[in-house]
């Protein structure tokens, strides 16, 4: 982003990649809880991650975020430490709750040799 | 000098790698209908992927971004699941092609059963991804096919009529089968064009962890890779034009594809031709089960990289190794891959401008790219193209049930 107060949330956030303070890819942003709307005065208060809030992504959306598992995680937006072509967060994915499908998957692979 | 050394040995391996199945099979069954006639469509095609390659190369570069952050981004996650969802289709099928034709290879050399063989590429496969650097695979498969050369050494000695051929480069209409001549210049141009190309050469530029200061190594990488693999696709061309138009052969099995080099240059242009076939299609197949994974990775977050040991990446690694298990039981299904190269290429022209659409967003976003955006070259081709593109997916399709796939 060249100029920090000026941020696309449609183009310059939503659907970029996170990032966490380790460099660790942990998700995308899926969605964003915006709030002040009816007072006039609207901000991002936190990033939505997670299939539940697919289903207000569109057709297939809804369709994925029905056949995949996982839970809404949210990130107050307090903990984005800075944003380029990603959003980089303050803390690591597992203090976040980030990233536990790699988690997951990782037990399975470590299983096998090379590894 | 070491860094010109690097970058030559880059180039290699990329004019080693640009030729897959899918140009193979369309190079050569163009050149058997058709003569030196579609050789310009080839050109079309290259300068096309230069293009791309280039920008989605220099969109890594400056923002760390591969191109399916980009599709996302710019489609958001509706449509974006689409593009993704047709892309592993694709992938797929085109993986399951490769393997298919690494295995013909296979046979030839040893004479095995082809069910055998598909077996023992797959794991050989798999094998080499779990145990080489990511630039080592690029070398071995890339240096491997240029055994293909061979077919320019072949090209010449069977004395085409050069006339004709520099004919074949000035764009023109065919005078009969103008049908099966429009199929079989949308097959050349996807084939050229595959996504998974830019998919994979996007990626690879963020895992070597391209900077700005590496955007002239890019160009020269799109530009002299890309245009000298073009150069394996006019030989393969000319040398099926000369030798099997005249003698009214239409190559349907790899191994023919090969004859082209044994008829001009006995036994050891057939061996050759078999060895770069055999890397080609090797290198093209790890190149698709990769895009298959990192495509699948970057729509979701997930962590990627064949740079990191395999449980560093984890979900990544089960999408490369859960792809190759479907490629395994979709080849091993019986079916034909020369043709199912045919649909692979024809589906893909499909889908095209998903792919294509996003990465010229993203080029010309000043937020992105800041000064390294598109300048009015990159965009004048990139519009031309992107013309091009939507034409040849609109008439994919239709030609391809027309021309019952190029059969007229």
């Amino acid at each position: 982003m060249s100029s920090p107060e000026e941020l696309d949330l449609g183009l310059g956030l939503l659907d970029h990649q996170l990032g966490d303070s380790e460099g660790r890819r942990c998700g995308n942003v899926d969605d964003l809880e915006l709030e002040g709307l009816s007072e006039g005065s609207p901000r991002v208060a936190a990033i939505l991650v997670g299939p539940p809030v697919w289903r207000g992504r569109g057709r297939l959306g809804r369709l994925a975020s029905r056949v995949a598992r996982g839970q809404t995680v949210r990130i107050p937006w307090e903990e984005v430490d800075r944003i380029d072509s990603a959003v980089h967060l303050k803390k690591t994915a597992p203090e976040l709750r980030l990233g536990r499908g790699d988690d997951r998957a990782r037990r399975w692979v470590e299983w096998i040799p090379g590894s | 000098m070491k860094k010109i050394l690097q970058i030559a040995l880059g180039i290699l391996a990329a004019i080693g790698g640009f030729v897959d199945i899918g140009d193979l099979v369309f190079n050569v069954e163009a050149g058997a209908k058709f003569g030196y006639q579609l050789l310009w469509v080839v050109v079309v095609g290259v300068v096309g992927i230069i293009v791309y390659s280039e920008m989605c190369g220099r969109v890594a570069a400056v923002s760390k971004r591969p191109v399916f952050d980009a599709i996302r981004e710019r489609l958001g996650f509706g449509v974006g699941l689409g593009a993704l969802i047709s892309s592993e289709i694709v992938n797929l099928m085109t993986l399951a092609a490769e393997v298919g034709g690494l295995a013909l290879v296979l046979q030839l050399l040893s004479g095995l059963p082809y069910r055998v063989l598909i077996l023992v590429g797959i794991a050989g496969l798999a094998a080499v991804i779990w145990i080489a650097p990511f630039d080592w695979i690029e070398r071995i498969f890339g240096y491997g096919g240029l055994a293909l050369l061979v077919f320019a050494v072949g090209a010449v000695k069977l004395h085409p009529d050069w006339g004709s051929v520099s004919h074949g480069f000035v764009p023109h209409v065919s005078g009969s089968d103008q049908l099966v001549y429009a199929y079989f210049a949308v097959g050349l141009l996807g084939a050229a064009m595959t996504p998974y190309e830019v998919y994979f050469y996007s990626s690879g530029a963020v895992e070597e962890g391209w900077t700005p200061k590496d955007i002239g190594l890019n160009r020269a990488n799109a530009m002299i890779g890309y245009g000298l693999g073009g150069f394996l696709s006019f030989a393969l061309m000319i040398t099926a034009g000369a030798l099997f138009l005249p003698l009214g052969i239409e190559p349907e099995l790899i191994g023919t594809v090969a004859l082209g080099a044994q008829v001009p240059l006995g036994e050891i242009g057939l061996l050759l031709a078999l060895v770069g076939i055999l890397f080609a299609v090797g290198g093209a197949a790890i190149d698709t089960c990769f895009s298959g994974a990192y495509n699948l990775a970057q729509f979701f977050g997930w962590e990627w990289g064949k740079y990191r040991r395999p449980s560093g990446a984890p979900r990544f690694t089960l999408a490369w190794v859960g792809l190759l298990v479907l490629a395994l039981l979709v080849i091993m299904s019986g079916i034909d891959p020369v043709l199912l190269t045919e649909y692979a290429v024809i589906f893909s022209v499909v889908a095209l401008p998903l792919t294509y659409v996003p990465i010229l967003l993203v080029a010309n976003d000043r937020a992105y790219m800041g000064r390294y955006v598109n300048g009015r070259l990159a965009n004048a081709f990139g519009l031309l193209y992107l013309l091009v593109i939507l034409a040849v997916a609109v008439s994919a399709i239709p030609l391809m049930i027309l021309t019952n796939q190029g059969q007229g």
